[in-house]
C-alpha cells in the first residue's frame, strides 16, 4: 500500500516552514502524509535509518530533514521545496 | 588514524594524524608527544569550562565566521530554533548534531554532521549565489553592495 512519509526534526526551521505546505497538499489532493519526528523519537529515527540506502543518494549522501518519501515508489524529496515540487512527488 | 598528542611544555592537546610542528599556544618546536585517549579525555575534561551554553556557542560561531566568507544567519528566530535543536541533540545524543539531518549511527559519518560542519561542500552553499549551509545557520556573506534585510 502506498504510504507517504515526512521525516522531520522538531527544531529544524525548514521542516517547520514545510508544515503548512504539507497541510495544503493533503487538503488539495486528499492524500495523507504521515509526519515522523526523528530527533526525539528513536523508533522514527530507526525507521528513517532503515531507508538510508534509498534516501541518502537522493539527499547529498546523508539522512536529512525534511525528507518526503513514498514507500511504494521510493520517490524522495528532501529539503524545503516549493508547493509544486511537493505536489509532483505526492501525485505520482 | 587520528590520535591524541600533548605538548610537554604547556599541555595543549592536539587530535590529529600528526602533531603540529610548533605548539600554537607556547610556540615551542617539536613539543608534542603521543598520549592515550584516557589521558587526553582526563586533561580536556578537567580543564573544560563549566557550562558552555547557547550564548557561548553563538559567540564562538560568530567569532569563527568573522574572517571567513560566511556569517551566522541574521534571522534570530531561525538561529534560536537551531540552537535549541543543537543543544537538545548534544544533551540527548552526545554531540552538537545538526537538527536538520539525522545520525546514521556510524561514528565517522556522524562527525560530519556536528555543528559547525564542513558546509562549504553542501549543494545548498557551493556555487550558490545566496548559499547557506543545509540547516541555514550559516549563510554566505553578502557582497558589500548588498544589504541584509
Amino acid at each position: 500500500m502506498k504510504k507517504y512519509l515526512m521525516f522531520f526534526g522538531r527544531e529544524c526551521p525548514h521542516c517547520k516552514a514545510m508544515m503548512p505546505i504539507v497541510d495544503k497538499l493533503e487538503k488539495e489532493t486528499g492524500i495523507s502524509i504521515e509526519r515522523l519526528e526523528v530527533w526525539h523519537d528513536e523508533k522514527n529515527a530507526d525507521l528513517m535509518r532503515s531507508y538510508r540506502p534509498i534516501l541518502a543518494p537522493k539527499c547529498g549522501g546523508q539522512l536529512r530533514v525534511p525528507t518526503f518519501f513514498n514507500t511504494e515508489t521510493n520517490d524522495a524529496v528532501c529539503g524545503e521545496v516549493e508547493y509544486e515540487k511537493l505536489k509532483e512527488w505526492g501525485t505520482k | 588514524m587520528r590520535k591524541f598528542w600533548r605538548c610537554y611544555v604547556c599541555n595543549d592537546i592536539h587530535y590529529g594524524i600528526k602533531p603540529p610542528d610548533v605548539c600554537p599556544t607556547c610556540k615551542v618546536k617539536n613539543a608534542y608527544v603521543l598520549i592515550s585517549t584516557h589521558e587526553a579525555k582526563t586533561i580536556c575534561g578537567a580543564s573544560a569550562e563549566a557550562g558552555f551554553g547557547k550564548d557561548d556557542f553563538l559567540t564562538a560561531i560568530q567569532e569563527f565566521s568573522k574572517n571567513n566568507e560566511f556569517m551566522v544567519n541574521p534571522d534570530p528566530a531561525k538561529v534560536g530554533l537551531l540552537l535549541e535543536g543543537i543543544f537538545n541533540n548534544e544533551h540527548n545524543h552526545g554531540l552538537k548534531y545538526c537538527p536538520c539531518r539525522l545520525m546514521a549511527k556510524d561514528f565517522d559519518e556522524d562527525l560530519k554532521i556536528v555543528c559547525p560542519c564542513n558546509f562549504l561542500i553542501h549543494e545548498t552553499y557551493k556555487g550558490v549565489d545566496k548559499g547557506e549551509c543545509w540547516c541555514g545557520l550559516f549563510i554566505k556573506r553578502p557582497k558589500t553592495s548588498e544589504v541584509i534585510p
